[in-house]
């Protein structure tokens, strides 16, 4: 495709091109030297600028040493092509300054927390550099409270995790109900925990909304005629059916209503204004609860699947640990710990009732093995507690 | 040198203008944030998608249904690049140019879309490239797994608006990246959507307090579509080369202007 005239007018261009390089020259030079002295300014505080050339086949120097803090590098491409600057950790991407073209020099500021980096140095083909970082007293002054912008990405993280559970729950509510309507027990019965496990790892926020709390999972315990309650709808009313009356009929307006419900949900779990305290005081109060409460007494009557709740509420509760816990590491080390320590913990409780065949009926779980339970329930509330005074932003 | 015309006129501002107060940040940008890693783990899935129809096309010898899948697959990639770019281990096999290799073309470490966009249309022929193809495959979905594991750094996407502009000036308006297709205007729009995306979804936070500025950038925004809209040719774009001189010119001005002005977004949002 590419015949003489093309690349005659590409060489056109590009000589046209050049003089625009030579034009603007000048420009770029004056612009320089006051960028240069303005960067000089803004960085005297927290760092000095560190200058490195890349030639044809290196970075000079090629290991670079920095205290942690802000710096501003200046990137001078001694060789024939343009090239791109980079500061990696492991394959990952820390800062970048591209197509820098060959004899100019461009700056890249970078805040760097502690630890050893690779810079890449003009061709991919050429070797990669060292960047040490070293511990320096403003980066632990500044690690006395989390900054608020810390929060975002971890906050945007769960918000995915709600949108896109909420859309897994949503369908597979749909799906119980078509089971239902098919008077599938069995599939009724497969779908109607999955549907479960989804709802319950949304449970530290979906909890939250009281109203439709108290449609999608009353209890008959606190309803007045219990089962015969007009109020008794949700997930315990259909879990009553597909295994205290072992059929599915009558079944459809509560599924129906089970769908529509968590319809609601979703849109409000995708509404919801979050913040870092309310997110985790809405874990801790969901880990207490089980603990005191639902550990305890069991709340799956008729299905007897108490375990996979709670295995499913923890990994909603570990989701927010593991978002969080990052965050407040640099500042409150020994709160993320406990924390690591006690959600390890309430897992391995769980994983140690579980065998091949899976969890077994929470009625065969005697008051020891329901206690020892709870207490690494607890165990985790009480780490939470801390995390809720570690998250306040400094 | 855009980028030192750039920052030798930004500096021109910061020193002529009054210091503005500094913003502070929000947790107004956790929803943009959150739907714009939705909106990329969206164009990943159809990375993999496509690229496994690509991979197909070549892997049966299929010329010319390799090269229309060409550039198409590529559009989901160069969307992303903000957070794509982020891997650089696979940034490198995936997207480099033989100008990154010392041997350019011949070096072994070349594969990715561009390789085999030059074996398909230099060499003419989908011979020896199943494995770069297969490598290709393994790149997108390994690409798509790091993505969803992947917490959204809020720079980034922010900053990421201006560097698809920027990555549209130095590597679109010259035609260089997709030299042997000549199929440039292609990842032009791609960047540019990209590009619109994060402006749009942080555009409710300024909206109120800079009115002007976001007017200024639809307005911009607008003519680069009206412009690129003139070249569409069934399911894409003309090649490069039908590109003329006088659009070209008002593309880069667009184009620049778009990139200074986005290169503000961090600063306006509390991102400095």
């Amino acid at each position: 495709m590419s015949g003489p005239d093309q690349r005659e007018t590409e060489a056109r261009l590009g000589n046209l091109m050049w003089i625009g390089v030579a034009a603007t020259a000048a420009l770029a030079l004056a612009g320089g030297i006051a960028f240069y002295y303005a960067s000089q300014l803004r960085t005297t505080a927290e760092g000095e600028t560190v200058r490195v050339a890349v030639t044809a086949a290196a970075c000079e120097p090629n290991a670079l040493t920095v205290p942690a803090g802000k710096h501003v590098f200046e990137i001078a491409n001694r060789s024939e092509r343009p090239v791109e600057w980079e500061i990696l950790d492991g394959v990952m991407v820390i800062e970048e300054r591209e197509n820098i073209a060959p004899g100019f020099s461009q700056t890249l500021s970078a805040d760097l927390a502690p630890g050893t980096y690779e810079i890449t140095c003009g061709l991919l083909s050429n070797p990669r550099g060292t960047l040490t970082v070293t511990p320096s007293k403003t980066q632990t002054a500044r690690a006395e409270a989390p900054a608020l912008k810390a929060f975002i990405g971890p906050l945007s993280e769960y918000k995915v995790f709600l949108a896109l559970q909420g859309g897994k729950l949503v369908a597979s509510a749909g799906a119980l109900e078509a089971a239902i309507a098919a008077g599938d027990r069995e599939a009724a019965r497969t779908r109607y925990q999955e549907t479960r496990r989804l709802y319950k790892t949304l449970e530290p926020l979906a909890r939250r909304f009281a109203d439709l709390q108290s449609t999608i999972d009353p209890l008959a315990d606190y309803l007045g005629q219990r089962e015969e309650d007009p109020g008794f709808t949700g997930f315990h009313r259909i879990e009553y059916g597909l295994w205290g009356k072992n059929d599915t009929n009558g079944l459809t307006p509560f599924a129906q209503k089970l769908t529509a419900d968590l319809a609601t949900l979703k849109g409000r779990l995708r509404e919801v204004k979050l913040q870092p305290g309310m997110m985790v005081a809405s874990a801790d109060s969901l880990t207490r609860q089980i603990a005191e409460a639902r550990l305890v007494k069991g709340e799956d009557h008729y299905a007897q699947t108490d375990l996979a709740d709670a295995e499913a509420s923890l990994e909603g509760i570990g989701k927010i640990v593991d978002l969080l816990s990052p965050v407040i590491v640099a500042s409150a080390p020994e709160v993320a710990t406990a924390l690591t320590a006690a959600l390890d913990k309430a897992r391995a409780r769980l994983a140690d009732l579980k065998d091949d065949a899976g969890f077994p009926r929470y009625a065969e779980v005697d008051a020891e093995g329901r206690q020892r339970l709870a207490d690494a329930f607890t165990g985790l509330a009480d780490a939470l507690d801390q995390l809720e005074a570690a998250t306040r932003v400094g | 040198m855009l980028k030192h015309l750039m920052a030798a006129s930004a500096l021109t501002l910061v020193l002529a203008g009054p210091a503005l107060a500094a913003k502070e940040v929000t947790l107004d940008l956790v929803e943009p944030i959150a739907d714009y890693k939705i909106f990329v783990a969206e164009k990943t899935g159809e990375l993999v998608a496509d690229t496994q129809a690509f991979v197909d096309a070549i892997k049966s010898g299929d010329l010319d249904k390799a090269k229309t899948l060409y550039a198409p697959t590529r559009m989901h990639y160069e969307a992303i690049e903000p957070i794509a770019e982020l891997f650089s281990d696979l940034d490198a096999s995936m997207d480099a140019r033989a100008d990154d290799y010392e041997k350019r073309e011949a070096d072994p470490d070349f594969t990715g879309f561009h390789r085999i966009e030059y074996g398909l249309w230099d060499k003419g022929s989908t011979e020896g490239l199943e494995p770069f193809a297969d490598k290709l495959l393994a790149d997108v979905t390994e690409l798509n797994k790091r993505i969803t594991d992947l917490v959204f750094p809020p720079d980034t996407v922010v900053g990421g608006a201006a560097a698809l502009m920027e990555e549209v000036a130095a590597t679109k308006i010259s035609g260089e990246e997709d030299r042997y297709s000549h199929t440039d205007l292609w990842d032009f729009k791609a960047n540019s959507d990209g590009s619109q995306k994060i402006f749009e979804l942080v555009r409710p936070l300024i909206a109120e307090t800079d009115p002007a500025f976001v007017e200024k950038v639809e307005s911009n925004f607008n003519d680069v579509d009206v412009t690129l809209a003139k070249y569409e040719s069934g399911d894409g774009y003309e090649l490069y080369d039908k590109l003329t001189d006088q659009d070209r010119t008002l593309l880069a001005a667009r184009v620049n202007t778009l990139a200074e002005d986005l290169s503000t977004l961090p600063g306006k949002l509390g991102l400095d």
